[in-house]
């Protein structure tokens, strides 16, 4: 686990993050909020590279301000776009592996494994100042996991990479993940966010707003009724039997008649309603939950607070 | 320390020592360090050319005496009377008048008398090279130049890089994102950094000496090498480029961690150097210019060429013995490195605000 305790980080008077308490499992869990909300924040405490004004961090047991012990479990791939100089990709991976105190021979193992899973082999002995900003990013990401870590911290790692090489590094997350290891991630792409995450953490202006699996954190938001879409011939016979009920709150036909996108105030109660339903027959074809996606929450929870500024 | 650590000290050192070896924007460091280097070829070369035209041209019975015979104001006939067979003889006719150049030589030293329509406004001697005279010229360029400017000023840039320059080119996080104690990251730059300035600077002294006393007859060097202190002084010199590295480097280091704007550090220490000859017994001793000059071998002030501005900034009343001096400013290097790495564990990466 990953566990943040009251954490605040203040810059001078400037809030960073405030009162932050999470518990974050294993699996894939991504950092969602507008531009400085905290995630940038929340990633530097969580490796060290900020300490917290007040508050206490642990990862996996180990506390940040001990990065002998914390950084051969953790790889943090920054948001940065910089490398030491003159470095081809190769011997960026390689001299900051040597950092790890091994030897020669692993070091080299270790980064050619690396550089091959972001595949990136070509060109790993060219200087990474040639580099377009995808080659650039996959490299970095090479330097982060290069020495196998259990938790994976992602600054962003998405930007600037191609549709192929998303997809391929989508899939290296997954494979991260799946083997029990966290994979802590930010991203502004929310639908990329509602397919890769087991768990999101929404933050705005450096406030923890909501964490959790998207559907538990969607269920939660009691301001904004669950739409569900449904396919059923004829559409107004169901819409007659739904309006029976009072956590039923809205119900539009679509124009072909042939579906119903309902309103309503309690998803469970619902769902149920629509098994009885079925089982009585009525021909309901498909069930579609139209917004507990990490898209609808970002605009219930922070949309109307950007809006609001 | 364990093994571990050592191994971690010689990567952070290995991927430092090219930086503060090769680094583009430092190649101005080596011109600083072979700037006295080419002085002294000049040196070399103007004492070796004067000696061979002595050796041609001495001006046919002049003594020494004769040459300080002659005064200003005395008109061209009074200096022909007493020296009548100068080597070389010119004249320009001028808006001013008449100039002209009477040049005479003895076995030791060289005249050139300057005459504007008839009389004398100007004399110039020019003596004999001797290892006596070279050692308080090398004195003097390496403490006024070598020391205060070209050491101070290429460990400002190596030392003050070595953070600073990393916050700056935002790559610093790497070694902060790596299982290793930032204690050992801050050693290891200041080693490579260390190591360089004193190959550099050190290399330039030993360089420098090897240039000015080579124009000098062998069996003179051989014995001013044998009998007259002349390894003694080499070991000094180059020993005391690398103390000042040592000194200096430990300061600019810690410096270049806990500032932003280099300028202000430098100029500061720079000031304070130079100033250290007028500061109280005490504060004289808290600046890495007092120890330094305390362990040159040769008094620059015994010599009366060199100028007044230049002697104040060579005087070192009450030096320090070479055990003190060296022990000082090796115990005062070791605690700023110690304050830096006690500073760099509370370090933090926020480039926006760098």
């Amino acid at each position: 686990m990953i566990l943040f305790d009251d954490v605040s980080k203040f810059y001078g008077e400037v809030l960073g993050v405030n009162r932050v308490n999470l518990s974050i499992p294993p699996g894939i869990t991504s950092l969602v909020g507008p531009n400085g909300s905290g995630k940038t924040t929340l990633m530097n405490l969580m490796t060290g590279l900020l300490q917290p004004s007040r508050g206490r961090i642990e990862v996996t047991g180990i506390s940040t301000s001990d990065p002998e012990r914390l950084f051969r479990t953790m790889g943090y791939c920054t948001q940065f776009d910089s490398y030491p100089k003159g470095f081809t990709g190769y011997q960026f991976v390689y001299s900051f592996l040597r950092l790890f105190g091994r030897s020669h021979a692993e070091c080299e193992k270790q980064a050619w494994n690396s550089i091959d899973r972001v595949n990136l082999r070509e060109a790993a002995s060219r200087k990474i100042a040639g580099y377009s900003k995808g080659m650039r990013q996959r490299i970095k990401l090479a330097q982060s996991i290069a020495h196998d870590p259990k938790v994976l911290v992602l600054d962003e790692p998405l930007n600037g990479l191609d549709p192929l090489v998303r997809s391929e590094t989508i899939a290296l997350f997954r494979e991260f993940a799946a083997e029990g290891r966290h994979v802590i991630l930010s991203s502004h792409v929310l639908h990329e966010v509602d397919i890769i995450s087991d768990q999101v953490i929404l933050l705005s202006g450096g406030y923890v707003i909501a964490e959790g699996q998207i559907r538990g954190v969607r269920g939660e938001i009691e301001d904004h009724p669950m739409q569900v879409m449904i396919r059923c011939r004829p559409g107004k016979v169901l819409a007659a039997r739904l309006f029976e009920h009072d956590y039923v709150v809205e119900v539009k036909v679509h124009a072909d008649g042939g579906g119903l996108m309902v309103k309503t105030k309690n998803a469970d109660s619902f769902y149920l309603l629509l098994n009885r339903l079925a089982i009585e027959g009525v021909p309901i074809e498909s069930v579609q939950p139209a917004d507990d996606d990490v898209n609808s929450v970002y605009e219930y929870l922070i949309g109307n607070e950007e809006a609001a500024r | 320390m364990n093994r571990m650590w050592f191994r971690q000290l010689w990567a952070v050192f290995r991927l430092e020592i090219k930086k503060s070896f090769f680094s583009r924007r430092g190649l101005w460091i080596y011109v600083l360090a072979l700037m006295p280097v080419l002085i002294f070829i000049g040196h070399a070369y103007v004492a070796r050319r004067d000696a061979a035209r002595r050796g041609n041209v001495v001006s046919e019975g002049v003594t020494r005496e004769q040459l300080h015979s002659i005064k200003r104001g005395m008109l061209k006939e009074q200096v022909l009377a007493k020296l009548p067979n100068p080597y070389n003889q010119r004249s320009i006719e001028t808006r001013g008048g008449l100039r002209e150049f009477l040049q005479y030589s003895s076995m030791e030293e060289d005249l050139t008398v300057r005459f504007l329509d008839g009389k004398v406004v100007g004399l110039q001697y020019r003596g004999e090279c001797s290892l006596e005279k070279d050692q308080i010229i090398f004195g003097t360029v390496y403490q006024i130049f070598f020391l205060r400017l070209a050491v101070f000023f290429g460990c400002v840039f190596v030392f003050l890089n070595l953070f600073r320059g990393e916050l700056l080119d935002k790559s610093l996080h790497y070694y902060f994102l790596a299982p290793v104690r930032r204690e050992i990251v801050v050693f290891g730059k200041y080693l490579a950094g260390l190591v360089a300035t004193s190959v550099i600077f050190s290399g330039s002294a030993a360089l420098q000496i090897l240039v000015l006393y080579m124009h000098f007859p062998k069996a003179m060097l051989d014995e001013y090498l044998a009998t007259g202190h002349g390894w003694q002084h080499a070991f000094a010199y180059t020993g005391v480029a690398a103390l000042a590295c040592v000194g200096y480097g430990s300061v600019f280091l810690l410096a270049g961690m806990i500032m932003r704007n280099p300028l202000i550090p430098a100029v500061s220490i720079l000031l304070w150097e130079s100033i250290n000859s007028i500061l109280p017994a005490a504060l004289r001793k808290i600046s890495v210019i007092y120890y330094l000059k305390s362990m040159c071998p040769v008094e620059i002030l015994s010599n009366q060429d060199v100028p007044p501005v230049l002697a104040l900034l060579a005087v070192n009343v009450e030096p320090a013995t070479p055990l003190v001096a060296i022990g000082g400013l090796f115990a005062v290097a070791l605690g700023i490195v110690a304050i830096a790495a006690y500073y760099s564990r509370r370090m933090e990466i926020n480039y926006s605000s760098d």
